[in-house]
């Protein structure tokens, strides 16, 4: 859950990339890291990686300071994808404001993804996350692969889905900053009220997304 | 033995950690010792919180550095205004580098902390789980003794059950010969005496007679007159006939009683011979059916078993036998005793049994039968009796060439 801290003028939000391994999670976050021009811009934290494989998470910090003065810290973690180590992911999804789901394309991962979904929605039962509301997109992975999913498909299932669907090539960082805005949208949305960013803060939703993400968009 | 302690309350590993938690791994006074190298003994490290963590505090006039590990300033270095900025900046960015390993390490270690506390709960609870589940099966160990025999207490019930019924159904059957059987004798002797009690009118009659007159003459025209030669001659053989149907009903009646206490018949040594002939007698009642029954008995050892459960097993089989067969129905019972074994030997020239039937003969509820004419437990209660008393039963048959029941029975001595 986010921390509001009145005393200091700071709001702490945390956004989790959660997917299948090797979906391309940290590549989405090493992408952001290069593609973000917010106000400011932590280095990108790699945790223990074995064969390039995520162990423990990676972590990259942006901040953006509110008209009024409040800062806003997003701290952007990814689990590490690998059926293993589970219990890393319940932690690391723990308290989470919002989350990008990555799906592989190929059609050859599909029950990989299937199975990612459904531990997501396990472990945020299990960590007190309500599914239903939590902000979340979902984006899908790797278009530029052959023998993948087509859009048309993916569109198909999951059009009776409340979540926004990006096609993304993240390791060409196509998609990779409009997934993200997509999240920070529903994020805007579902915290607004809460924290009266509009009313007392005086950001709106689009100067929001601008302050994370820079002019560029 | 808790080894864990899993009440530990751990710190959740992506909080936001102050300039105190992140120097606790590291050397201080190493650290203040480098510093003081490049910065001399005139600088201060500040907590956000304006606590001073290394070198003293300053007087005159004084710079302030923030330290950002990360985003945000969690302290500050203080120095004097003259020190060069050069020497300022490098120990600015030794302390960020320093504090951003610091982040890492604490990061991975509160994660790591978090998760095996989280996999050594999840064990305990599937070691719970397989604990109850193993306490189950020791439970069921310790009482299956106990279960078994209960269970074959319900079983022994309702085979006791099994062998009501089909006694009754036989009962049922035979009720309606043994009634004709019955009620034929009692008949003929009811006519036979309202007759006789005529008879003793017309003697009566006579002594009448006999009384007034005096005349030979008179009293053997009145004899003759009364018939009474043919009435002495028919009277004698209507009390013949009656006395010869009363012991037939009291033959059948005893008969019957054989049949009646099938439960409880107790263990008792005797000649199978005898049950046969009964068993053959009472079938014999059933009047549905005409058919021919020869016996062929040798002689027998005596066989110790329960007598009225073995003469349910003969009239089972021989009621069967005598449904199957048609006219000129010819059913033959042998009796042998060979190798220590008594062999009964039911035959019949009926229909015979096909293969398919063959196969399922002494499965409960199997019947070829119409509804209400068989329970179909008849040679299943055969069978287990047979079982019961050590022998054995077999049924041969072939489609058009009849049945043979071979039935044998060891001789205990």
């Amino acid at each position: 859950m986010s921390e509001y801290d009145e005393l200091n003028k700071k709001l702490t939000l945390k956004l989790v990339f959660y997917g299948p391994a090797l979906s391309g999670k940290t590549t989405n976050l090493t992408r952001l890291h290069d593609l973000l021009d917010p106000e400011l811009k932590g280095e990108m934290m790699i945790l223990e990686t074995k064969n390039d494989r995520t162990l423990f998470f990676d972590l990259l910090p942006l901040g953006m300071t509110t008209p009024t003065g409040f800062f806003i810290k997003l701290k952007l973690f990814t689990v590490p994808g690998q059926v293993a180590h589970d219990s890393t992911r319940k932690a690391v999804l723990s308290r989470a404001d919002g989350v990008v789901f990555v799906a592989d394309s190929q059609i050859s991962q599909s029950i990989n993804n299937a199975e990612s979904f459904q531990n997501l929605s396990e472990n945020a039962a299990r960590v007190g996350l309500d599914f239903e509301t939590m902000p979340m997109v979902v984006q899908f992975n790797k278009r530029d692969l052959p023998d993948i999913q087509t859009e048309e498909e993916v569109n198909q299932r999951w059009k009776s889905m409340p979540w926004e669907l990006f096609f993304s090539c993240a390791l060409q960082g196509d998609g990779v900053k409009e997934t993200f805005a997509g999240l920070l949208k529903a994020l805007y949305r579902k915290i607004n009220a809460d924290y009266k960013l509009e009313q007392e803060h005086q950001l709106t939703e689009s100067e929001f997304i601008e302050g994370v993400i820079g002019k560029s968009l | 033995m808790n080894e864990f302690n899993e009440t530990l309350p751990l710190a959740d590993f992506d909080r936001e950690m102050t300039l105190h938690e992140l120097l606790s791994s590291i050397n201080i006074e190493s650290l203040a010792s480098s510093i003081e190298i490049l910065l001399g003994d005139n600088y201060c490290l500040k907590t956000s919180n304006d606590e001073v963590v290394m070198g003293r505090l300053l007087t005159g006039e004084t710079r302030l550095v923030e330290i950002r590990p990360e985003l945000e300033s969690v302290g500050c270095l203080i120095v004097e205004k003259n020190i060069d900025d050069k020497l300022v900046d490098a120990v600015r960015k030794i302390l960020e580098l320093l504090l951003k390993s610091s982040i890492r390490y604490l990061m991975a270690s509160d994660l790591h902390l978090q998760t095996v506390q989280s996999d050594y709960h999840d064990l305990k609870k599937k070691h719970q789980a397989l604990q109850e589940s193993e306490d189950r099966y020791k439970d069921l160990a310790e009482n299956l003794e106990c279960r078994v025999a209960e269970q074959v207490k319900t079983i022994d019930r309702a085979q006791r059950q099994l062998y009501q019924a089909e006694k009754l159904a036989s009962v049922g059957q035979l009720a309606a010969g043994v009634a004709h059987e019955i009620n034929n004798p009692v008949g003929f002797i009811q006519s036979n005496l309202a007759v006789s009690k005529k008879y003793v009118e017309d003697f009566f009659l006579f002594s009448e007679i006999l009384g007034k007159e005096d005349d030979v003459q008179v009293l053997r025209n009145a004899w003759k007159q009364l018939d009474l030669d043919f009435t002495v001659e028919d009277f004698k053989n209507l009390i013949d006939e009656s006395l010869d149907g009363a012991k037939r009903v009291t033959k059948i009646v005893s008969q019957l009683k054989e049949f009646s206490n099938v439960d409880h018949s107790k263990v008792e040594i005797i000649d199978v011979n005898d049950r046969i002939v009964t068993a053959c007698n009472i079938a014999e009642l059933e009047i549905n059916k005409k058919a021919e029954l020869i016996q062929s008995l040798s002689t027998l050892p005596g066989l110790k078993c329960q007598s009225g459960q073995l003469s349910q097993v003969f009239l089972n089989i021989l009621l069967n036998a005598k449904q199957a067969v048609g006219v000129d129905g010819r059913i033959v019972v042998t009796s042998l005793y060979r190798d220590g074994n008594i062999i009964v030997e039911i035959s019949d020239n009926g229909p015979g049994i096909s293969a398919d039937s063959l196969s399922r003969i002494f499965d409960p509820f199997y019947t070829t039968k119409d509804v209400g004419e068989g329970t179909g437990l008849g040679l299943t209660v055969s069978r287990d009796i047979i079982v019961n008393h050590d022998g054995d039963i077999v049924v041969e048959s072939k489609k058009g060439e009849g049945t043979t029941v071979r039935i044998s029975l060891p001789v205990k001595t």
